[in-house]
């Protein structure tokens, strides 16, 4: 079988981190081949290697049988290479058009814009989407997003595909139309490579798999030939649980009632129609739903960072519609936000100081004026260890550490108490395992629970409807901006939820 | 390969942000950059009929000699004053222009108070002073904070509100210089009256240059608490990193813009006192001959770093030392100085830019 991509005995160093130690990975002809490994395992450094944006320390790079240099993205894509990010790189205040014709190697002067768009369209419709050059690009799903990115690299006749852990941001619906357009480009000849920590993708999808972890190969299979548990057992060196043990919740109190509330979306359109909905201490409460039916705007109203324009959020008997961010955080509601890249961290910045972001201007971290950074350092290394983020320097800068880890240091934030060294009465959790590995995946799981049984009131959103039934003790259905059901995990069938999911009413019993 | 169909692009320019500037890489840099903007007005100066070597050494002189360096070190205070209020609000992202502006404002209000008490006599002496150097920072705080409010409140931008406030604070002092505040027995030339001795910032050491330093390194001791110690330093660096971000962090993003906004233009408004008080001892028009600006050098030269800002500014107190003494001595006319100044701190504007981007060209092969 033609190979279209070798990769042999890569080494890259960051500073303190061997990211890819000798590392050889092949990729064929028309074969989708999935990318496995924990969080930091040095996927994405291998990838960014592949596609230019890094230089390797030593080793070689052959494409279609010839040693090449790659330099940049551009020699990338001249060799037919296309990459979608971990975190989409579009221009939002861009149309989709010009988010492609950007990306394009000179054109002429003039730039056939029209033409350009008709083709897209067709190009999109050849793989079952819907898409509208002229949209722009805030105006878009995560799932079209994605699809605007691959039809960029597509446009460009790549034949080499790299998409890096392209289904976290997906609903599961969005993520079957990937999946089978991703099959089509395999059998259209393109080589695929695919990282993610989600195993039923790797069986449902890929030709062969290979594990990572810490920075080398572990081993490269047929995915025919292995199965679930061998994989997690490689990724994670240890048997992995795929089911929690959860003890009965013994809900004490309210932790927040919302009440009729109603808010608009970015668009002005009005994404929360009436949502009622209470959450207990001790107790987990999972939303369901497709992703954009208001689950988004739902968590930043509690948050405080976006208006509501009707109803309320009661927590202790007071009324805290529209607070300011201040006042909710200082109520003990946590937010784990769902665009950790755009709300949640600042990448400039150490991880000391994205982990006190919020706790910095409180007792004992502060005196009101003055912040006791010496306090801070200690406790930040203490975080480091227990949430084990890599790496355990607490001034790296945010930046560098891999999507996993960025995760894990939200979660060190947000779920440790730093402020009033109290836990949080309210923790809420947006997509709290997104790009997070089986073992991070299985922590934050056992965490979530953990708190929920020592006293925090657990909203947890998530597309994963397993996920959400298996950790929480009840469930909501949201849609079209509504609650349309709540009950207990057990109690109502897969089917008829997604059924209730999709909008059909459905009546209980 | 067939080359017939191989295209050589011949130019292709990228620039791209640097993630990590190495100081080696900095230190050539800037040395590189001055040296260049020295040979460039060399030539110039060349031109219009000097020997290059002779300006040099002249420039060269201020540092050396300590009657000149002295001087140097007058101007960079202003200069020095002005730059750590920026560097209050370049971290937090607040492009603030509006320091020359500020320190007029600060001009303004101490040589008000001056007057005020040479008038009616409402406070001791002693006093006068402490209450020069408050109400100059409150103006001058004044005149950034309305700005930055305006920034807060309606993403207002501030490159514009900073720099027109410049031209009003500078157009306001002439006409108060040039009308109500002349000095009655100045011989009609717009200035104000002489500033009595207690109102000077001469009192420690007799010398300003002296007790100057003292106050800028008060005020850089002062930058650097506030920066790296406090709740509010704190807020700045994040609420720099972008509104969204400072919004999830619970920050309360006017209070802090504001604030910052009024502590930058309040230390650049005791600039403004150590012009009026320190260097000339009155107020006349144009007191300032652009220190605002070349202090927006100094700090990005000093990478916001507050300690580094002393050194900066004595260098660039020296450039308008040496200005001076070339118009004087050798009779360089003023424009022709003023064009080297220029270039110098283009040159140097230029060298910054090269160490955080990196500018590659290069010839590409399309197949
Ligand atoms: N630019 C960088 N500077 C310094 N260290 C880096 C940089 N990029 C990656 N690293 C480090 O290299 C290691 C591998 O990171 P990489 O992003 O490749 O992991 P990954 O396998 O993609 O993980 P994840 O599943 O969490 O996305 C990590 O320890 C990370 O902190
Ligand atoms: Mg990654």
């Amino acid at each position: 079988m033609e190979e279209l991509v070798s990769l042999r005995g890569i080494i890259k160093h960051f500073p303190g981190v061997i990211a890819n130690d000798n590392v050889s990975f092949t990729l064929r002809k028309g074969e989708i081949h999935a990318l496995l490994g924990e969080n930091g395992a040095g996927k994405t450094t291998l990838m960014n290697i592949l596609y230019g944006l890094y230089r390797p320390d030593i080793g070689e790079i052959y494409v279609e049988g010839r040693k090449v240099e790659i330099n940049s993205p551009k020699d990338a894509i001249t060799l037919g290479i296309g990459m979608v990010h971990q975190n989409f790189k579009l221009i939002p205040s861009h149309t989709v058009l010009e988010n492609i014709i950007l990306g394009l190697k000179k054109s002429g002067l003039v730039i056939k814009s029209r033409k350009i768009g008709e083709e897209i369209k067709k190009l999109a419709e050849s793989y079952g989407w819907r898409i509208n050059p002229n949209a722009y690009v805030w105006q878009l799903t995560a799932g079209e997003k994605q699809q605007v990115e691959l039809l960029k690299i597509l446009y460009r006749d790549a034949k080499i595909l790299i998409l890096d852990e392209p289904t976290s941001v997906l609903t599961p619906q969005e993520c079957r139309i990937l999946l089978q357009a991703l099959r089509r480009m395999a059998k259209e000849g393109k080589g695929i490579i695919f990282i993610t920590h989600k195993l039923d993708e790797v069986f449902a999808i890929s030709d062969r798999v290979t594990v990572m972890r810490k920075g080398r190969v572990l081993v490269t299979k047929e995915t025919s030939e292995t199965n679930m548990s061998e994989l997690a057992q490689y990724m994670v060196g240890r048997p992995v649980i795929f089911t929690i043990e959860k003890k009965e919740s013994r809900p004490s109190g309210e932790a927040i009632t919302i009440k009729n509330l109603k808010a608009f979306n970015d668009k002005g359109v009005l994404a929360l129609k009436d949502v009622n909905l209470k959450v207990m201490k001790n107790e987990i409460v999972g939303i369901i739903g497709v992703t954009g039916n208001g689950q988004q705007e739902l968590v930043e109203v509690i948050a405080g960072l976006r208006k509501a324009s009707g109803g309320s959020l009661i927590v202790d008997g007071v009324n805290i519609i529209n607070s300011s961010p201040e006042k909710i955080i200082e109520l003990g509601i946590a937010y784990i936000p769902p665009e950790p890249l755009r709300y949640g961290i600042a990448p400039n910045l150490t991880v000391l100081d994205n982990l006190f972001m919020k706790a910095y201007r409180y007792k004992p971290y502060s005196n009101g004026v003055i912040v006791n950074w010496k306090k801070i350092y200690n406790k930040a290394e203490e975080l480091i260890r227990e949430f084990q983020i890599v790496p355990e320097n607490p001034y790296a800068k945010a930046r560098s550490l891999s999507g996993g880890n960025l995760q894990r240091l939200i979660l060190a934030r947000e779920l440790s108490g730093l402020i009033g060294e109290k836990i949080p009465r309210l923790i809420v959790a947006a997509y709290p395992t997104k790009g997070l590995d089986v073992g991070a995946t299985e922590f934050v799981h056992k965490t979530l629970i953990e708190y929920s049984r020592k006293g925090s009131g657990i909203l947890f959103v998530s597309e994963d409807i397993e996920e959400a039934l298996m950790i929480s003790d009840r469930v909501a259905v949201m849609h079209d901006g509504k609650i349309v059901r709540v009950f207990r995990p057990g109690e109502v069938d897969i089917d008829k939820i997604g059924l209730m999911m999709a909008g059909v009413e459905i009546a209980f019993k | 390969m067939k080359l017939a169909k191989t295209i050589i692009m011949p130019h292709s320019v990228k620039i791209k942000r640097r993630l990590h500037i190495s100081r080696k890489l900095s230190i050539l840099t800037t040395f590189s950059t001055l040296v260049l903007a020295f040979g460039v007005s060399g030539i110039f100066f060349a031109m219009i009929g000097l020997n290059p070597l002779d300006v040099y050494s002249y420039m060269v002189g201020v540092y050396t000699s300590p009657t000149l360096l002295l001087k140097a070190l007058e101007r960079a205070i202003p200069i020095g004053l002005a730059a750590l209020g920026l560097s209050i609000a370049f971290r937090m992202n607040f492009w603030n222009i509006g320091a020359e502006g500020q320190m007029y404002m600060g001009m303004f209000a101490s040589t008000g108070i001056v007057l005020l008490h040479a008038y009616y006599d409402l406070i001791p002496d002693y006093l006068v002073l402490l209450l020069m150097i408050l109400a100059s920072f409150v103006t001058g705080g004044l005149w950034c904070g309305l700005p930055a409010f305006l920034k807060a409140k309606m993403r207002v931008n501030e490159i514009l509100t900073t720099l027109m406030m410049n031209y009003v604070a500078m157009y306001f002092v002439d006409f108060l210089i040039y009308g109500p505040w002349r000095d009655p027995k100045g011989y009609g030339f717009p200035l104000s009256i002489p500033f009595p001795e207690y109102a000077k910032l001469t009192m420690i050491f007799g010398e300003f240059a002296y007790s100057g330093l003292l106050l800028l390194c008060i005020a850089v001791a002062l930058a650097v608490v506030i920066l790296r110690y406090t709740k509010l330093g704190f807020e700045l660096k994040i609420v720099g990193e972008g509104i969204d971000i400072a919004r999830y962090a619970g920050i309360r993003i006017t209070k802090v813009i504001t604030l910052g906004g009024i502590l930058s233009g309040g230390i650049a408004g005791l600039g403004g006192l150590a012009i009026v008080s320190g260097i000339i001892g009155r107020l006349r028009p144009r007191a300032s001959p652009g220190y605002g600006y070349t202090a927006i050098i100094v700090i990005l030269l000093s990478a916001l770093n507050p300690w580094l800002v002393v050194p900066v500014s004595i260098f660039f107190g020296g450039i308008f030392v040496a200005g001076d003494i070339l118009q004087a001595t050798l009779k360089i006319p003023g424009a022709a100085v003023e064009m080297h100044q220029a270039l110098i701190f283009l040159f140097i504007v230029v060298g910054e830019f090269l160490k955080r981007y990196k500018i590659t060209i290069t010839r590409e092969v399309v197949r």
